[in-house]
């Protein structure tokens, strides 16, 4: 009786402290285009993170790919009054009318890798004509600007479409290497398998007559990875190159049984948390966004990633 | 009526009461007017194309290929948009490829002796694969018509146009399935078609009704996505296809306890959107969603097997 008249007032101190923080508390939304893909998920986890160590109160939603329910969960956080919301490969065009909505209810709005939004504060990005690019010229000269190459598209998102069509570029500019065959990606819910499948009978189609592989991210690379060594080759073989970085891309690079030769790392984790950093300065701190980001676009750096530096990347 | 029938016919609908009241007491901003017309928009999608889903599972046969056909009507109205064609025209000819789809399922089922489960997921592939080939992927966005954008963004009065559609969808399937002798027909034919048949319907013609019924409906909420979108992209009613279906079983545990019905099925997709939304402003994270929305599908499977197993295989 005595430890829990003591305790009573002792646990009713904690709940009041407790309320008291979560009515103070931040709260931020957050949505992912498709958390089953490995850089949605990595942008959306440091947003939580990062808002986690603020104390802010963060709610994670997947759109599961879905462009309407990508709408409705944004549309369902503003009914919910969040204080800000951060969003990771968004899709602008289509969410334009909620992203509307937010600006109206005097909600903020950051994006990753999404595009950019007049209803948004801006977007965080890397440069994807570069990125593109730094691929693109690595692979040729892998190959010392002569031979052939399978290409893995993904068309259907507009930054790996910016990758493959520099890739063209960079090949309209070095007619010694040729694309002896190519497949695009179509699906995004069962993408692993429309790419086992397409770049399994490239592979057999082209045994021996192609000499680098390019894919327009790193998901896709992990599955030709797969088939490549199932097909009898080994490190060194061709150069397989892509783009997106991450802890899988890292190991697979150092990794003597696998074929991934080199990524362009974009770092997810750091947007993740400049987001929330810049959510901190304009909606809690009252920092003016001109003087944060004057343009619509706040460029991250993305770094090649090849044998020669992935220690500096792998976790210990 | 004793209490257990009471249970029977009203007992999902009463569990739907009762999550609307604990959320609208302990979700901030459940029961605000601007919310509940939010959650009376999101449902608009989903309960049509359960609506149509449902006139096919009346006459016993199921439909797999609603959420992709959907798709494909959206990417053929984009399409014709984008190509200067005037929105509603493009809109018809949308309309005319989901009832042609629904056309075809039933030629596939009643004549071809088809199963319905695996002709619709045939025509799903095709439906899928067309819709790729006329997009390459890339979702048609662009400048829209704003007349177009207006059937799904508009409002008249205060009442969005998306719930006002929903509602004369409801109404015309509500009396069509159970006021008319059409309805009636379609329900005969899917309770015993060998009676039907000997009752003097022609339950193929039945069967291939619900079938491109349910095929309209794809092609209405495909003009209705692509207004609310302003894009149209060729897997864009795909996230439907479970949801829709989990609302139409939903709907068989009400009002005519495993039989399928369409004031069910509106129940059904009110419940699950109510859910949706209610999670989201109780601060559920996502996982949680998903999570809750299989225990509904598991549910309402166990309630409604034997309807289902008999539509799926002909048992």
């Amino acid at each position: 009786m005595k430890t829990s008249r003591l305790l009573k007032p002792i646990a009713m101190a904690v709940a009041g402290i407790t309320l008291a923080g979560q009515a103070a508390a931040f709260e931020l939304g957050v949505v992912a285009f498709q958390m089953s893909s490995e850089t949605h998920a990595r942008c959306a986890n440091a947003v939580e993170a990062r808002a986690t160590e603020l104390g802010w109160e963060a709610q994670i939603l997947n759109s599961n790919g879905a462009l309407q329910t990508h709408a409705e969960q944004l549309d369902n956080l503003i009914q919910k009054g969040v204080d800000g919301l951060v969003v990771c490969m968004s899709k602008p065009v289509e969410a334009d009318g909620q992203f509307e909505a937010a600006k109206a209810a005097g909600i903020p709005v950051i994006s990753v890798m999404s595009g950019s939004s007049p209803h948004t504060l801006f977007d965080i990005q890397v440069n994807e004509y570069g990125v593109g690019a730094d691929a693109a010229l690595y692979l040729l000269g892998m190959i010392n600007f002569r031979g052939n190459l399978l290409v893995q598209r993904f068309e259907a998102n507009a930054g790996t479409r910016i990758r493959g069509k520099i890739l063209d570029s960079v090949l309209s500019e070095n007619t010694a290497v040729q694309i002896v065959g190519e497949h695009s990606m179509a699906r995004t819910q069962s993408w692993r398998e429309d790419v086992r499948n397409g770049m399994q009978a490239l592979i057999l189609q082209q045994t021996g007559n192609f000499d680098g592989v390019w894919a327009s991210f790193d998901g896709q690379a992990f599955v030709i990875d797969d088939l490549l060594l199932a097909a009898g080759m080994s490190k060194g073989d061709v150069p397989l190159i892509s783009i997106d970085g991450g802890e899988e891309a890292f190991r697979r690079i150092k990794d003597e049984n696998s074929m991934m030769t080199a990524t362009v790392s974009i770092p997810f984790e750091e947007m993740g948390t400049a987001a929330v950093d810049a959510m901190q300065a304009i909606a809690v701190e009252g920092v003016e966004k001109e003087t944060l980001v004057p343009g619509p676009y706040m460029f991250m750096n993305a770094v090649l990633v090849d044998a020669s530096n992935v220690d500096e990347f792998l976790s210990e | 009526m004793n209490a257990k029938q009471i249970i029977e016919k009203y007992g999902t609908l009463l569990a739907g009461v009762a999550v609307f009241i604990f959320l609208a007491i302990f979700a901030n901003n459940f029961a605000s007017g601007a919310n509940l017309l939010n959650v009376l928009k999101q449902v608009s999608f989903l309960s049509i194309l359960a609506m149509g889903f449902t006139f096919a599972l009346i006459t016993s046969e199921l439909d797999l290929s609603f959420a992709n056909v959907c798709s494909l009507c959206a990417v053929i109205i984009g399409f014709l948009i984008m190509s200067d064609v005037h929105w509603a025209l493009a809109s018809v000819v949308g309309l005319i490829a989901g009832i042609l789809a629904g056309m075809i399922n039933g030629f596939l089922i009643t004549v071809l002796k088809v199963p319905s489960l695996i002709a619709t997921l045939g025509t799903s592939a095709m439906a899928n694969g067309f819709a790729f080939m006329i997009t390459g992927g890339v979702a048609f966005v662009g400048r829209w018509d704003p007349n177009f954008l207006f059937l799904a963004r508009g409002k008249i009065g205060p009442i969005p146009v998306l719930v006002l559609v929903m509602l004369v969808a409801l109404i015309v399937a509500v009396v069509l399935s159970t006021q008319t002798k059409t309805g009636i027909q379609l329900q005969a034919t899917g309770e015993n078609e060998e009676a039907a048949r000997r009752a003097g319907i022609n339950t193929r013609r039945r069967k291939v009704l619900g079938l491109t019924i349910s095929g309209l409906s794809a092609g209405v909420t495909a003009i209705l996505l692509t207004a609310n979108l302003s894009s149209a992209a060729p897997q864009m009613g795909g996230d439907y296809m479970l949801l829709a279906i989990a609302a139409a079983l939903l709907g068989m545990t009400m009002f005519t306890p495993a039989k399928p019905n369409i004031l069910g099925s509106f129940v059904g997709s009110l419940i699950i959107v109510m859910l949706s939304n209610g999670l989201v402003l109780l601060g559920a994270q996502y996982y949680i969603q998903d999570i809750v929305l299989g225990i509904i599908i598991i549910a309402s499977v166990a309630i409604s097997a034997t309807v289902l197993k008999q539509a799926a295989f002909s048992l």
